[in-house]
């Protein structure tokens, strides 16, 4: 199973891409996926980090399907 | 009728002030949100100086977001339209990153829609600012009451 993850802003920055494609486990939670990235890219670690899956803010105890889409980001602020 | 929008151009405020009015209302208010010059770090209280901003929008998720707000305002005020635009890219200083206009058909709803709008765009709406200094630039992080924080 793939799910894309998408960075944004800082997250971008740090990470260096705006859109990765993932290869999961079943059963794997939305909070696992950003944990693994945030492993990879220990950067992340000191910002707070949001997450959404399928465009919407996730909590973490979601559980990804194929095809999702997982967004990683810093806390937002447009306005 | 309701609209919301990201453009990356210039946003003319007239022109979306006057989309929002129908027959019955009596007021309109209009928050132009605009790109500043000087800001006070919270941390430090040291001011900083922007030569110019960009934002940067997550654009299916930010559309979903802002029709959620609109639709969540329309059930707590008495208010008949709002449309809001958000600028993203690059932003020179004075230039307008925001416009919300509210029209009701009396102005205290949406005096109180367009304030309770704007704070809850800065805290759910996935757009991201940068501020470009003369030595350097910084991604802005809001205040993060933001929806839910997955690391802590």
């Amino acid at each position: 199973m793939n799910i894309n993850v998408l960075f944004f802003g800082a997250t971008a920055d740090i990470t260096g891409q705006r859109r990765v494609e993932v290869a999961i486990a079943p059963e794997t939670t939305a909070s696992e996926v950003s944990q693994n990235i945030i492993a990879e890219y220990p950067r992340l670690a000191s910002h707070k980090i949001h997450i959404s899956l399928n465009q919407q803010f996730a909590s973490g105890d979601e559980i990804v399907r194929d095809g999702d889409e997982l967004a990683i980001f810093t806390a937002v602020s447009g306005g | 009728m309701d609209f919301f929008e990201l453009t990356s151009n210039p946003i003319d405020i007239a022109r979306v002030s006057r989309r929002v009015v129908p027959s019955e209302c009596g007021a309109t208010v209009t928050l132009d949100g605009y790109a500043r010059k000087y800001t006070k770090d919270k941390a430090s209280g040291e001011i900083r100086e922007t030569e110019y901003l960009e934002y940067e929008a997550y654009e299916a998720m930010a559309l979903k977001e802002m029709q959620k707000l609109i639709d969540a305002a329309k059930q707590q005020f008495e208010i008949a339209n709002v449309g809001i635009v958000h600028r993203i890219g690059r932003l020179d200083i004075g230039e307008t990153s925001v416009v919300i206009s509210v029209a009701a058909p009396h102005r205290k709803p949406a005096f109180a829609a367009c304030e309770w709008l704007i704070r809850e765009l800065k805290r759910t709406v996935p757009i991201w600012k940068k501020e470009v200094y003369s030595d350097g630039e910084k991604w802005i992080e809001g205040d993060a009451e933001t929806p839910e924080d997955v690391t802590k």
